[in-house]
């Protein structure tokens, strides 16, 4: 039989497949029926990766820049040439050198990816690339519950009683976990979705609490604050919690009359969300974590709101983080993070660290590093090398910045704009050219075997990296993926029960998976001696006042249209279809606005307006949709031919995530 | 008519696999995921396995398929063009009746109308078709409402019948005589003719009780279909539900669409792809400047069940479109498969 | 069966070279072709209405009409750069190969107008597919009655084949009508929707077709003032554009209702087009 089993390694949601593969080519794709999470499903991207497993779009050999043009070489010659360029910042400055991970690469290649670092390069300068908003979630979780992940399971959506879904459109970026809430939904389960679109998710809700852009924390704050005041809360557990009184005496402080206009949202609805996500038996929270997804302090009022409800730790609920790249969790998981170490385990705790320099034999410097972007961002200018894995044009937003910097390494196998800006480029084995284990949204940590031979002999990402280490005089000795991660299991507790043995033939283990959980953990579930604690939040609320002369509210967000239009998405031919669908029609970018501002502004469907702001002004096509309120307009600036000056100008703003809104002007051209 | 004892019954695929490549179901030992799939050796087979989550058609019309192979020299301004036909032969064993059913109008559709469609034709040239007949159905299938089984009455060469221990062998065509012949089957007395159809009644009587995910009784929305007379709402509410993923089209044993791709390779050739596609997507329509003849979504669902379901695309197939294999259900993200389809167009009927 | 010649694979293309290219308006190139089999040349034979599946090598297949008529006239395309295909035409040279299939599709009537008025309503590069049509009257002009042309364009700069339009103006008994929307310095012609041409044009109504050919919008306003005047819905005819990838009736991307663009038409009548079942 041709159909091999395998992982997705689009989203986060890790759906299983079979990819069919004759003679010793990718011929096809299928959908794992028994397969825990995804039963069966596919969504559109899911049901043609092999579309772009097939792709001869590939870096084929490696290359240095000599007087400002690619030479193709030996891997031999490329490393040397490159150690030869970076003798002189090695250990010059904690801040001279930054790797940027690739959260789409296998736990193998990012443990490895932070090892070269660390051990070789001697720089905690370390950060996934794409979706830093992850961060911010593990962090809250960590917190709250001392589970530095989503605490619940994708398999017991269909038994929790009432899901509230925040902000993303699940249906777009993980279309099965989107589906197995619509499903949940069919049979019983209450869904409120919070958001200021009407999503597809939205529609498929009971209830759509549709506030005004940039007041989503505040609506669950309000939540919050009812369900403290009218005595709905879990009254039991809650208020002897760590940080209660601070948190309850923040919501205090809301002036409920204000915040209820603000918001745009009926006090009838926020109490009966309120009342309702209190009593149900069980409850779940989903939010995406990346771009435009939730923001830390907006996850903190969400982690808080459902302490208060008494709906953590507890069968069949969770505070569910969405990861929209296939890998996100686990480049967490692996240490690639200026202050972690695998496992979320603090790389300023001292005893970790000597564990990895015992395991490692080499001496690993004692301060944290710095987060890549802000180094690129800062003014000093004291970043001069950057070494890149698979560059997903997240950072296409500091192409400026990278262009000045001295040297810039790239490991990667496909064709991408991004090679130019590098002085070396090599290229590595792709998915399915080597074992892998990846870690999807829920901790689930599952196998991508090796099934065909590289493309045109290229190495993997662990005899690369053992190659650059023996020349700097590390040895590293792993024939296989499998020594790496029986490395990474040994220094890892939350991975220490997990081997090949294990995953090969299963659909995956959810860590952790050590002496505790011999098995794997579904779901965080609170023990005797186990507290938990409310997460600090800011009490502030953006103001989000529009005026005579910005009487609009513009979201700039990604989430609706993300077809994942990467790099890799566009060596497909189906989802790039689909994905230039949208951009076809409107090939300059557009705006939504409800129709009765249409009518207002007396513009029709494709004409072109002008949108101003305090910062600038931009040009673009009219799309009249229902799913914005009248006074908002919603721009997406995912495609890079879309990203003009005026959205990078509010870069600050898109990065506030759910609840970036900007007052603009509106005016027909 | 023939008997083969039940423990010779592989004998029949050993047979093939010397002249053919032989396919069958295959049960994956990881997740117990049934396929139906090229095997190396018919011990791989397992004919008692449920209905595959895959039906038989990617062995006629793959979800890949290279139909031509070119190079263009632009300096030399030479262009060279390799037709490419699968000419392998290839045997199917095991397939059930409802993908028998499939595979009869995929052929009515590539073979028919004003084209004969000639990559699809030379995979149908040298097949051997061996069905077994379904003596019990499984939890999905709906193939009673739909005239595609249990048992199959047309398209085989050889069609297996179990009978206690034996299995009862029908020959459909010359090469299965052959077959039957050269393996030296024993011929079954008229009384067999009776316990088939004993075991066919038999086996719809089994449906009550075991195939209780899907149940779709299409004549009234047949009649509904192709007037057209079904409410706006009724699709939409239909169509709000669709996560535009393909699916759907991907698992059904008749679902036929295509797309064509060019795809340059790493040596300078190109190879010319045929691939599936699905109605569900907007990009299949679409035009430039903008034009989408089937803008909503609903437009495209509704599309897709005219072609199952309605007498004018019927007529194109000699039958209803959906063979009641049951497989579009449990692949949708959107709890839209035809059998729920089916039951909202009936509700609405019924209102 | 359609085959260029007997034998030979439907889906496979025969080579053709580029012999000629002409700039018609912006974004639009003719292309003068000539196939490599001189066999193929001879045996090439196409119905006014018709159109073939382009291969350009390395970038894939689209359908396009045929503009030349089926007699005397040298084989030409014309095509507007819209995307990968069309690109990559647009960046061939004199003497670069190409890869035609067909012709495909059902073609005009002929046979069956003879002896009536035609009107010609074109808007845009809807031009293209009717070019083959008008030619063809034109060598046939005794056998038909008035034959009137009905064009629009955006600006006088997006006029199609006006070098051609000159040239049939000679033939005694055509009548040609030109409307832009937006006049351009220096234009002295009409201006307006190319339906404002239809009263301009006095057009007759009894024996009469008409064919229609343009942009969605344009297409729905112009059969509305048709119909006003009185021509039957079986008497305007049009040809429907449709996604298309096989052009033998198989990818279903040109299906519409139960018809297939590809095999049934792409010529229908508005009677036809009407009961088709969904949107134009
Ligand atoms: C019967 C028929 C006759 C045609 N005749 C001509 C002609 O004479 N001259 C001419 O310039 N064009 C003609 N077209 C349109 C032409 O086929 C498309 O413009 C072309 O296929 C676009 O291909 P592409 O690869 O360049 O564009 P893509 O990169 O594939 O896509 C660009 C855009 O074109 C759209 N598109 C793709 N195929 C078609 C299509 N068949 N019709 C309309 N839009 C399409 C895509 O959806 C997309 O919006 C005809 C189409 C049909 C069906
Ligand atoms: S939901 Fe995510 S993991 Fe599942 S098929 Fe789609 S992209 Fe792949
Ligand atoms: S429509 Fe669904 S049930 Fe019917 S044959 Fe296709 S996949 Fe099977
Ligand atoms: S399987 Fe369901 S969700 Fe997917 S395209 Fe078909 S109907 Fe839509």
């Amino acid at each position: 039989m041709d159909y091999k089993s395998g992982v997705c390694n689009f989203c986060g949601t890790g759906c299983g497949n079979y990819l069919r593969i004759s003679d010793g080519k990718i011929t096809g794709v299928y959908s794992s029926r028994n397969h825990p999470v995804s039963k069966g499903r596919l969504c559109v991207r899911g049901w043609h990766i092999h579309e772009w497993l097939m792709t001869d779009q590939r870096i084929s050999s490696p290359m240095i820049k000599v007087d400002g043009s690619f030479k193709n070489v030996t891997y031999e010659e490329a490393v040397n040439f490159m150690m030869e360029k970076l003798s002189p910042y090695m250990g010059s400055s904690a801040k001279a050198i930054g790797f940027l991970g690739a959260p789409r690469w296998s736990n193998e290649n990012n443990y490895l990816f932070m090892k070269l670092a660390r051990s070789v390069f001697k720089t905690n300068n370390i950060t996934l690339d794409s979706e830093s908003g992850h961060r911010g979630s593990l962090n809250v979780l960590s917190k709250v519950t001392g589970f530095p992940a989503m605490t619940g399971s994708l398999e017991q959506i269909e038994k929790t009683k009432f899901i509230m879904v925040i902000g993303s459109d699940l249906t777009r970026i993980n279309p099965i976990i989107g589906s197995e809430i619509h499903k949940a939904q069919m049979a019983g389960t209450k869904v409120v979705t919070l958001g200021s679109r009407k999503t597809q998710m939205a529609k498929l809700s009971n209830l759509h609490l549709q506030c005004r852009p940039g007041t989503l924390k505040l609506t669950i704050a309000l939540i919050a604050k009812v369900a403290i005041e009218k005595g709905y809360m879990d009254k039991n557990s809650a208020s002897s919690m760590a940080g209660f009184n601070d948190f309850a005496s923040s919501l205090a402080a809301i002036n409920m009359a204000e915040a209820i206009g603000s918001t745009g949202i009926s006090l009838d609805d926020i109490d009966s969300v309120a009342k309702e996500l209190c009593g149900s038996e069980s409850a779940m929270a989903f939010w995406s974590t990346g771009i435009s997804g939730a923001d830390e302090d907006t996850v903190s009022y969400i982690a808080n709101l459902f302490l208060i409800a008494g709906k953590v730790g507890k069968e069949n609920c969770g505070l569910n983080s969405i990861t929209g790249l296939a890998n996100l969790q686990g480049g967490y998981d692996m240490g690639v993070a200026p202050d972690l170490l695998t496992g979320f385990q603090s790389y300023s705790d001292g005893a970790v660290r000597s564990k990895f320099e015992k395991a490692w034999q080499v001496q690993l410097p004692a301060e944290v590093g710095n987060d890549v972007y802000q180094l690129l961002e800062n003014k000093n200018k004291d970043l001069k090398v950057l070494f890149v894995a698979e560059h997903d044009e997240g950072i296409v937003k500091y192409e400026k910045e990278i262009a000045n910097l001295d040297f810039v390494v790239y490991f990667g196998s496909y064709d991408n704009p991004f090679v130019n800006h590098a002085d070396v480029v090599f290229p590595i084995a792709a998915l399915i050219e080597d074992d892998g284990t990846y870690t999807n949204t829920e901790r689930r940590v599952q196998i991508s075997q090796k099934r065909i031979q590289a493309f045109n002999g290229v190495l993997s990402v662990r005899e690369l990296f053992s190659m650059i280490a023996a020349k700097s005089g590390v040895k590293w000795s792993y024939n296989s993926s499998e020594d790496v991660f029986k490395e990474i299991a040994s220094l890892t507790p939350s991975y220490s029960g997990l081997s090949y043995d294990k995953l090969i033939n299963s659909t995956g283990i959810q860590w952790p998976c050590n002496s505790e959980y011999p098995n794997g953990c579904k779901s965080f579930l609170l023990k005797s001696g186990t507290a938990l604690s409310f997460a600090k939040v800011s009490g502030t609320f953006p103001a989000v006042n529009v005026s005579e002369a910005f009487p609009f509210l513009l979201i700039p967000g990604r989430g609706e249209y993300f077809w994942h239009q990467n790099n890799i998405m566009k060596k497909s031919y189906i989802p790039k279809r689909e994905y230039n669908a949208t951009l076809l029609v409107y090939p300059k970018g557009f705006i939504e606005i409800n129709s009765e501002d249409a009518k207002k502004l007396q513009v029709r469907e494709h004409w072109t307006v002008k949108i101003s702001s305090d910062k600038g002004s931009m040009n673009v096509s009219v799309k009249i949709s229902e799913d914005v309120k009248p006074g908002t307009a919603y721009v997406p600036y995912f495609i890079k031919e879309m990203i003009t000056d005026f959205l990078l100008g509010h870069s600050d703003k898109s990065d506030m995530g759910l609840d970036a809104t900007i007052p603009v002007r509106i005016e027909r051209v | 008519m023939y008997l083969i004892e039940k423990e010779n019954v592989m004998k029949i695929a050993e047979e093939l696999a010397k002249n053919y490549e032989l396919f069958g179901p295959v049960v994956d030992k990881g997740t117990g995921q049934v396929f139906f799939d090229r095997v190396n050796d018919s011990s791989e087979i397992s004919l008692s396995a449920e209905i595959p989550a895959i039906p038989p058609k990617h062995v006629v019309f793959p979800q890949i398929e290279r139909i031509m192979k070119y190079k263009y020299d632009r300096s030399a301004k030479k262009a060279e063009i390799e037709a490419i036909l699968d000419n392998r032969s290839k045997a199917i064993f095991g397939i059930r009746p409802c993908d028998l059913t499939g595979l009869i109008v995929l052929d009515r559709f590539f073979l028919g109308q004003e084209f004969v469609d000639e990559i699809y034709r030379e995979h149908r040239k040298r097949m051997f078709i061996v069905s077994q007949n379904c003596i019990a159905p499984f939890k999905q299938c709906f193939c009673v409402c739909t005239d595609s089984g249990p048992f199959a009455d047309e398209g085989y060469d050889l069609n297996l019948t179990l009978l206690g221990d034996y299995y009862l062998v029908e020959a459909g065509s010359d090469k299965g005589k052959e077959l039957v012949q050269r393996l030296g089957l024993k011929s079954a007395d008229p009384s067999y003719a009776e316990m088939k159809k004993k075991a066919n009644d038999k086996s719809i009587s089994l449906f009550e009780s075991i195939a209780t995910d899907n149940k779709a009784w299409i004549s009234r929305v047949m009649n509904r279909i192709t007037t057209g007379f079904i409410k706006e709402d009724v699709w939409e509410y239909i169509g709000k539900q669709c996560f535009e993923c393909g699916a759907c089209t991907f698992v059904c044993p008749t679902c036929s669409c295509f797309n064509v791709e060019d795809h340059n390779r790493f040596d300078g050739t190109t190879d010319r792809l045929r691939t599936w596609d699905s109605c569900s997507f907007e990009g299949y329509t679409k035009m430039a400047g903008d034009h989408n003849p089937r803008h909503p979504v609903e437009d495209r669902r509704n599309k897709r069940f005219f072609c199952k379901l309605s007498y004018s695309q019927s007529k194109k197939y000699l039958r209803p479109g959906c063979v009641g294999c049951g497989r579009c259900q449990w692949v949708c993200p959107g709890d839209i498969g035809l059998p729920n389809v089916v039951t909202y167009i009936r509700r609405e009927i019924t209102e | 069966m359609n085959n260029i010649v007997d034998g030979k694979i439907v889906t496979v293309p025969e080579i053709a070279t580029i012999e000629e290219i002409k700039d018609e308006i912006q974004d639009v190139k003719t292309f003068y072709l000539k196939f490599d089999n001189p066999e193929v040349e001879k045996n090439f034979k196409i119905k006014s209405g018709q159109f073939v599946m382009l291969t350009v090598f390395g970038a894939g297949e689209s359908a396009i009409s045929l503009p030349p008529s089926p007699e005397n006239d040298r084989f030409h395309l014309s095509v507007r750069r819209v995307g990968k295909v069309t690109d990559a035409l647009h960046a061939l040279q004199v003497g670069d190969k190409v890869g035609i299939r067909g012709p495909f599709g059902n073609g005009f009537p002929f046979e069956e107008i003879k002896g009536k008025n035609i009107i010609y309503v074109a808007g845009g590069i809807g031009l293209i597919p009717l070019r083959s049509s008008i030619v063809h009257a034109l060598q046939h002009r005794n056998e038909f009655g008035r034959i009137i042309v009905l064009l629009g364009a955006r600006t006088p700069k997006d006029l199609m084949y006006q070098y051609n339009i000159e040239e049939w103006l000679k033939i005694p008994g055509f009548e040609c009508y030109v409307t832009v929307d937006q006049p351009t310095d220096g234009w002295t012609g009409h201006t307006g929707f190319v339906n404002s041409l239809i009263d301009k044009a006095n057009i007759p109504v009894e024996n009469t077709v008409a064919f229609v050919c343009g942009p969605p919008v344009m297409f729905n306003s112009v059969i509305n003032d048709l119909m006003k005047r009185g021509l039957k819905d079986d008497c305007i005819i049009s040809t429907l554009e449709r996604h298309m990838k096989c052009g033998i009736g198989k990818c279903q991307h040109c299906a519409i209702g139960r018809t297939l663009v590809c095999t049934d038409g792409p010529v229908y009548t508005y009677k036809q087009i009407k009961t088709l079942g969904e949107e134009i």
